[in-house]
Parts: C-alpha cells; structure tokens; sequence
C-alpha cells in the first residue's frame, strides 16, 4: 500500500485536501546572543525583507532576500538559526525551561537544542542524543556556531535513554518520522505505509524509554513532521493507554487532534494535541505529555 | 590547558579560565559550567563550551574560546563592513579596512572584529600598519575566520559522500563474485 493515490485519499478521509503548498523560508532569532531588533534592523540593512510570524515571538519569515540568508555574517555569528515555522513550535511548549534538566533526545541537526539552549538562557542542562555519527558534525557546528554552552552531546539512541542514569524535568521526542510530502517531492514514490508503521513502532520505543526517565510531574514534547496518523494520535492514544502520561492542553495554532481516526475511536484527551496541516508551514504534529506519578 | 594558554598569549591576552572546569576529551577542549561537570555522565561527543583541539603540536581554536578572548584586552584591530565580509570569505585584510587598531607590529597576531565589536576570527599582522606603505598592501594574513562554520559542512559532506563512494565500491565486487 504506497503512492499518491493511497495517501492522499487517506488525508482527504482525515480531513485534508492534498495540495502542493509554497514553503517560505523561516529563520528563529538567538535572543540570548543579541537582542531581536538589532538583528532585525542588520538583516533589513543587507536587504533581506522579513515578516513576523504571528505565534513565534522569535520567529520571522524571510520575504525576499537577493542571496543565501544562510551565507551572512549575522548567520555565522549566531545571531539567528534557519529553522521552520512550525519546528520552532514544540521547544516554545514547554513552562519555565530556565535552570532545568532537558533532554533532547533526537537532537540532530540541532534547530531545537539550539532553541532550547536559548530560551534557557544557556543556563540548566541540555543532554543531546543522536544516534547517528554522520549527524553528529552538524549538530556540533550548529552549536558552537550558535554559542550554547549548556549541552553535552551523546552519541546515543534515545532507545537506550536509561543508559544514562539520569532524569529530566522536560524531554523534548522530535522523534524521527516519515516526514511529508510537502518538504519532500519524492515523497510519495518513496513512502510506504509499512515504512509508516516501522517509524510508529520506534516511536513508541522512544516514548516509552522517555516516559522512564523523565520526572515525576515532568512535561513530554512529542512532535513529527509526519502527517500519518500513525505517527501521531495513535501513538498518543497508545501511550496515555500504556504509560504513566497524560495530554496536556497546548496553546498554538493547529487543529485539533483527531479522536476517530479511520473509524477508530481514540482517548478524548487526544484532541489536546495539535495538528497542522500544511498551508503557512510544512505539516506538523505536536502535543505535550504529563509524567505521572506511578504507584509503588 | 598549556597549549590553550600559550594561544591565549599569542594575543598579548590572560584568560581567567577555571582549570578545574576545563576537561580535555580526546584532543578536544572544553570548559563545563558547574551543573555541567556536576552532573553529566563520562562519554560525551561534545559539552559545555568548546575551547579548541590539538592536532600534533598545534591548536586549533573554538569561535567561542576567540570571542572570550575579544571579551578581555587583547590584539584586536576592527575592520570596516566590506573588509569583513571579505574576511569572511577567507581574504586577507588591506591596510585600508582597518579602522582602529592599538599598536600593532609585524609578526603579532590580532582577533579581527567588526564594526559591532563581534570577533570574526584572528589573522597575523604581516605589514606594519603604521609605516606609510602601499594601503592596497596585505597588512593582516586571514588565518581562521567564521566562515569556517561553511566550509567545514562543505568538507564533511563532501567525507561522506567519499565514505559512501568507497562503500558502493566495496558492496559492487561482491554482488559480482555472488553471481
């Protein structure tokens, strides 16, 4: 079961007509490396037009720029990080991140921990994994590009989280996914529906490894760019079914998550989880999970 | 750590660095805040604030660790906007890009900073720059900038693309014997 056809039929059942969106290019503000306006101003001075995104208070759009926003000296000297809009929704989710304990624990290329580092004001602890050694340059770079001082980087998978013996006060899931086809013009030629369930199974992996080493009371950010069911409801149906966890309710734009899903009747609490398909962004899903305390 | 001091100096600059915060792994530097060392279990890639790595009997420096050096007084000279970009793309600097500069001679090496006073990277004063001398003269070798931070994914990518060249390579011969 895989090509256009197969998929597109399935977002149309979920509610949403397939088509071809225009990505605009966003970049995310490193405000505790500058403050916003000054960057703003150099970036209007080199003739890069910029538009607010609305619900990001860090975020801009780029408008219209004559060169490369990721060849500027304001770039290089970490002064604001590429990122897409609705990726720079799930690290906002989090309540008070300053002085906190964070994993990230699918860091890579590093867009988030970088936000991370930055909403914490380089403060607390950031603990990165990544499994894969060829992505772990580039998360590096980006981080001392960006002057984050409060990450320790593992080689890791975030399966094996407990290896570390530590637990967190907030987990950031930007677990891997199949991505959409939106980003991804090969998308549907490449994708199948077993791929679908592969990703949801390592998913659930993850989820579970996260839910034992985050804190009692402690906040799960699970978020993917997938717009597969799969990926995102069921998985949280799963996971309020089978750990400690509970959804959260979450204040940014999005649908909300789908509760009947095929003909699938899901937890109510699942509609607290936001979905957004594509239109200003690329497709997301996100939601934000409560560690409970388990009963000896 | 001597080999991060003795670059520090290079500069004509002291760096308060807590020894007892700075941790060598492999031939990487890097300086952990408290809860960092505190609290981070042994194995790390990378952490807290990366210093610079020695390769043989060189240091190669971290952006971070020239911008902390910038923060105290140091060889600084600051250059003007096109002369820094141009820095940035790995050139040397001519006499007249530099705007201010606090007595330097030949042979001492300088952090170069824009006009914001951001540190873009260091270069070795290879003209006098006081002396009357040709200004389309080089007066500052290019010897590490941040456009590094471009180069260096360019390089990475092109490694793994060779990884993957030499492993296509390798699978090829097998698949052929097997038939």
């Amino acid at each position: 079961m895989s090509g256009k056809e197969f998929f597109v039929n399935r977002y149309k059942e979920l509610g949403w007509s397939y088509r071809q969106v225009k990505l605009k290019q966003a970049i995310r503000i490193n405000a505790m490396n500058c403050s916003r306006d000054n960057v703003v101003k150099r970036l209007e001075s080199l003739g890069i037009s910029l538009e607010k995104i609305p619900f990001l208070k860090d975020g801009y759009w780029i408008r219209k720029s004559r060169f490369s926003v990721g060849a500027t000296a304001e770039y290089l000297l970490g002064l604001y990080s590429i990122q897409e809009a609705a990726a720079q929704i799930p690290v906002t989710l989090f309540t008070e991140l300053e002085d906190k304990t964070v994993l990230d624990a699918c860091s890579s290329p590093g867009g988030k921990t970088v936000q991370l580092a930055d909403l914490m004001k380089n403060n607390g602890l950031i603990v990165a994994l990544e499994l894969k050694q060829r992505k772990m340059f580039a998360l590096v770079n980006h981080l001392e590009r960006c002057r984050v001082t409060n990450a320790a980087v593992y080689n890791m998978d975030a399966k094996e989280a407990t290896k570390l013996n530590m637990k967190f006060d907030k987990v950031l899931l930007d677990v891997p996914c199949s991505g959409n086809p939106i980003t991804d013009r090969d998308w549907f030629s490449k994708r199948t529906i077993e791929d679908v369930h592969r990703n949801a199974r390592r998913q659930r992996q993850i989820l579970t490894e996260a839910a034992k080493v985050t804190e009692d009371g402690g906040e799960i950010i699970y978020a993917t760019c997938s717009l597969e069911p799969e990926e995102n409801e069921l998985n949280i149906d799963w996971a309020v079914a089978n750990l400690p966890v509970k959804v959260e309710g979450i204040s940014c734009p999005g649908e909300k998550g789908l509760t009947n899903v095929f003909g699938k009747q899901l937890d109510c609490s699942i509609e607290k989880c936001r979905r957004i398909w594509p239109e200003q962004s690329q497709g997301f899903f996100v939601c934000k999970l409560r560690k409970q305390a388990v009963q000896q | 750590m001597k080999a991060i001091n003795d670059f520090v100096a290079q500069f004509n600059a002291s760096l308060p660095l807590d020894k007892s915060r700075v941790v060598r792994n492999r031939n990487r530097y890097y300086m952990l805040p408290k809860k960092l060392k505190q609290q981070i279990p042994k194995g790390f890639f990378y952490a807290g604030a990366y210093l610079g790595a020695v390769k043989g009997s060189s240091f190669f420096p971290s952006f971070l660790l020239l911008s902390m050096i910038a923060e105290h007084k140091a060889n600084k000279l600051v250059v003007d906007k096109k002369t820094a970009w141009l820095f940035i793309c790995g050139r040397d600097i001519f006499k007249q890009g530099i705007l201010t500069e606090h007595n330097l001679k030949k042979g001492d090496y300088a952090l170069i900073l824009n006009e914001h006073n951001e540190c873009l990277g260091f270069g070795k004063i290879v003209h006098s720059i006081h002396e009357e001398e040709d200004v389309k003269q080089v007066a500052v070798k290019n010897i590490l900038d941040i456009g590094d931070f471009l180069r260096r994914e360019k390089r990475q990518s092109r490694q793994q693309q060779g990884s993957r060249r030499l492993q296509d390579s390798d699978r090829k011969p097998r698949q052929t014997s097997r038939k």
